[in-house]
């Protein structure tokens, strides 16, 4: 668990602003997601949270300690790829247990840990398969288990579900949901899905061009947009789908 | 404090810089400009110029037109065994271009085993250009059959909704999909040929080509300045197919569904009777060399022996064959690890443009341009006649195509592997190590194989380097066939035959192996 803020964050590609001036705070064991449209820049942000890409200028303060030019490794963050990225000749097992394993150099312990992981993500049964075996939903929660073996304190999403069909998403946000209670983990999960953000978060930041539009509370976000944006982009786009459903079910508005 | 990284970075490109431009810098500088209007004037020199025109425009136009049939019949019609054939289309690439000179010389040349029959002579003009179709073949067949993979065959099922003629479809789909591989395959072919010596030699009699004046100019009078200019006129097509390979090949185009072809029987005959005489002609030459390799005498006494045989063996065949195994097994193996360390800077990082370029420069390099830059710059070393410079000079020649197999291969490989490391804690060496080799051993078997056939067959670029020492078993083909000693020449085809034979037909199995226990999980 970790609390963090981010000061004045700005980011230019040559002429391009992608980030710009962004400050915001999550605090310990929060769910924060970030929603945005293509190209609002949150995966940019995303990136220079874990130090695969820097910023021109701003601070990242994790527990009040400044590490925004802090190598990667240093960070203690974990990270949950769109494509998954698993290893694939290795196994269910294998994939958990090798970072750890070449942390603590104990074989038996690396399993150990590695195999309560998958108790808790649901896929011990799964172990001794290859990812190739595996359905896009099982090897998101191997993925997850590897991004949680190493027992980062902030662990951040890059649009883990959008590759994943309706169903298969609807049963992995309860269990992500249920995961994120028990380990109290700070979790910043970047998504397109307004659905998504609003069902997981605890607060939801909604990104537009460069700039946070409104950050609070989902219930705050859909009933009080702070903008137009946010209005056309978020409550409208729930209150239509709401509306569609009820008008499928024969409820008369 | 520098990483170890771009220390490692920092040597490779210095590598390819020291090994690929100096030799040809210190070339070019060694000119005599006053020996070029000498050179340019004399008759035999325009002659030669012309004859390689004449001949590799010929070739050139018979051998893509054969390979876009093969490739055709392969992908688009309906035959079993598709696989088999393929093997046997590029069978012939297992031995060196003089091999399929010698072929055409015991099969169709004076008291050949066909010709005869007929009283006809094929050495000269015609010799050349039925050797260089020979030879080139496959290698285009390669580039077109891969071409014919990647088109997308939803395209087909486009036109055929929107009332295409199959003309049409043709035009607009196929066509249009493998216009680059097919200008890549023209640009190959007409580089291979027009700088290829190793034919001419064999077969082409008095009919002079440029590469065989440039060898008897260097080899024969020792004319160092004019050999360099004539490097300077086989380097220019060479160059030519180099900037159209940076400039316009598409390395990331994939086929979303492999195409089905329909049901014709007509074609399908028609192009499986063209397959089949082309692979029987193909055979026929090269049996004819094994043949000639295991009989007597032709003419007077033609029943099987094993003299020749013999003959190469008492001649220290062993130790030429060490040799080469010994050449072929350090380019093999150094060469493979070379190009995959740069193809992981290159494709893993897109900071590398310039190290990509440099690697596939040597694709604009023939074997004899650098052969030769090789021998001007290092003759005065300890390097020269070692099997250093020979196992240097080969890497370089044959670099391009098993980096391009590398950096392909890593592309295509999740670009995020690296960024799980480096959140997880995981050093770049664990990562390369443990999940980025592992996933392309097979692309890194195929690059060893390569590496060792093409160092086995190879003569034009160590021609100028060797001693009696360091000789590569190639080399004793052009010493025996100049020598009118056809048989033994045969036997020393036949010997390198076989052992690519044994090196890639046991790579191919080991990947279709792994390839089947993968598919079974």
């Amino acid at each position: 668990m970790a609390n963090m803020r981010i000061e004045n964050l700005t980011k230019r590609y040559k002429e391009k602003v992608v980030l710009d001036q962004i400050s915001f705070t999550v605090k310990d064991g929060e769910f924060l997601s970030i929603l945005g449209s293509s190209g609002c820049g949150k995966t940019t942000l995303l990136r220079i949270l874990i130090g695969i890409e820097t910023c021109d200028s701003g601070q990242i303060l994790k527990d009040g300690v400044d590490i925004t030019k802090e190598d990667t490794k240093k960070r203690k963050m974990g990270m949950v790829f769109q494509n998954y990225a698993l290893f694939p000749n290795m196994t269910v097992l294998q994939n958990v247990m090798y970072a750890l394993y070449i942390k603590i150099k104990k074989k038996e312990e690396a399993k150990r840990q590695s195999m309560d992981m998958l108790k808790i993500v649901g896929m011990a049964e799964h172990s001794h398969k290859y990812p190739h075996e595996l359905s896009g939903g099982q090897q998101q929660r191997v993925a997850i288990a590897r991004a949680l073996v190493l027992k980062p304190e902030v662990i951040l999403f890059d649009e883990p579900m959008s590759a994943l069909d309706a169903d298969n998403r609807l049963v992995l946000r309860k269990e992500l949901k249920q995961i994120q209670k028990k380990l109290h983990t700070t979790m910043i999960y970047i998504t397109h899905d307004q659905e998504e953000a609003f069902s997981l978060s605890d607060r939801v930041m909604v990104m537009h061009n460069g700039k946070i539009e409104q950050i609070d509370t989902p219930h705050v976000v859909f009933n009080k947009p702070a903008s137009t944006y946010v209005e056309s982009f978020v409550t409208k786009h729930l209150k239509e789908k709401v509306s569609s459903i009820e008008k499928c079910a024969g409820i008369d508005l | 404090m520098i990483k170890k990284r771009t220390l490692v970075r920092f040597f490779l490109f210095l590598f390819l810089f020291c090994t690929i431009f100096y030799p040809l810098l210190v070339m070019v500088c060694k000119i005599k400009w006053s020996d070029f209007s000498i050179l340019i004037s004399s008759a035999s020199f325009r002659q030669a110029l012309g004859n390689s025109f004449l001949v590799t425009l010929l070739a050139t136009f018979f051998s893509i037109s054969i390979a876009y049939l093969l490739a055709y019949t392969i992908h688009h019609t309906n035959r079993k065994h598709k696989e088999i054939l393929k093997i046997l289309i590029t069978l012939p690439m297992l031995i060196p271009s003089i091999s399929h000179g010698l072929g055409l010389l015991t099969f169709m040349g004076s008291n050949g085993l066909f010709s005869k029959y007929f009283g006809f002579n094929i050495v000269g003009f015609w010799g050349i250009v039925i050797g260089s179709v020979l030879y080139t073949f496959p290698v285009a067949f390669l580039i077109l059959s891969d071409g014919f993979g990647y088109i997308d065959s939803t395209m087909y099922e486009v036109c055929k909704i929107l009332g295409f003629t199959k003309w049409q479809t043709f035009r607009k789909v196929t066509f249009c999909s493998l216009k680059k591989a097919l200008l890549s395959a023209i640009f190959a072919v007409f580089t291979l040929i027009f700088t290829d010596y190793g034919v001419p030699l064999a077969v082409g009699g008095k009919f002079i080509t440029l590469p065989v004046y440039l060898y008897k100019e260097v080899m024969g009078l020792l004319h160092f300045s004019s050999g360099t200019i004539i490097s300077l006129f086989l380097l220019i097509p060479a160059f030519f197919s180099f900037l159209f390979d940076i400039f316009c090949k598409d390395y990331t185009t994939t086929s979303e569904k492999s195409y089905s072809p329909s049901k014709n029987k007509w074609r399908d005959r028609i192009l499986a009777i063209f397959t089949y005489g082309i692979l029987l002609f193909t055979f026929l030459i090269l049996g004819s060399f094994i043949y000639y390799a295991f009989i007597d005498n032709i003419i007077l006494h033609p029943t099987l022996s094993f003299d020749h045989f013999s003959y190469v063996l008492d001649n220290n065949l062993i130790s030429y064959l060490c040799n080469s195994l010994w050449i072929s097994f350090l380019v093999a193996i150094f060469g493979t690890i070379l190009s995959y360390l740069i193809a992981y800077f290159t494709a893993r990082d897109k900071k590398h443009k310039s190290m990509h370029i440099l690697a596939i420069s040597s694709l604009a390099i023939p074997g004899m341009v650098l052969g030769l830059s090789y021998t001007i710059s290092f003759n005065h070393t300890i390097f020269y006649h070692t099997f250093l410079i020979l196992v240097l000079v080969n890497i370089v020649h044959f670099m391009a195509s098993p980096y391009l197999m590398a950096y392909n291969a890593l592309k295509k490989l999740d670009p995020n592997y690296e960024t799980v490391g480096k959140v997880c804690n995981i050093r770049t060496f664990y990562i390369l190590k443990d999940v980025i080799i592992p996933n392309t051993k097979g692309t890194i078997r195929e690059m060893f194989a390569y590496f060792f056939v093409n160092s086995m067959i190879t003569i034009s670029a160590v021609a100028f380097l060797y001693n009696t020492r360091t000789m590569p078993l190639s080399l004793l083909i052009p010493t025996y066939e100049g020598n009118l000693m056809l048989a033994e020449a045969a036997v020393v085809s036949f010997v390198i035959l076989l052992v690519n034979l044994l090196i890639k037909g046991s790579i191919s199995i080991l990947n279709r192996k792994e390839r089947r226990i993968k598919y079974e999980k």
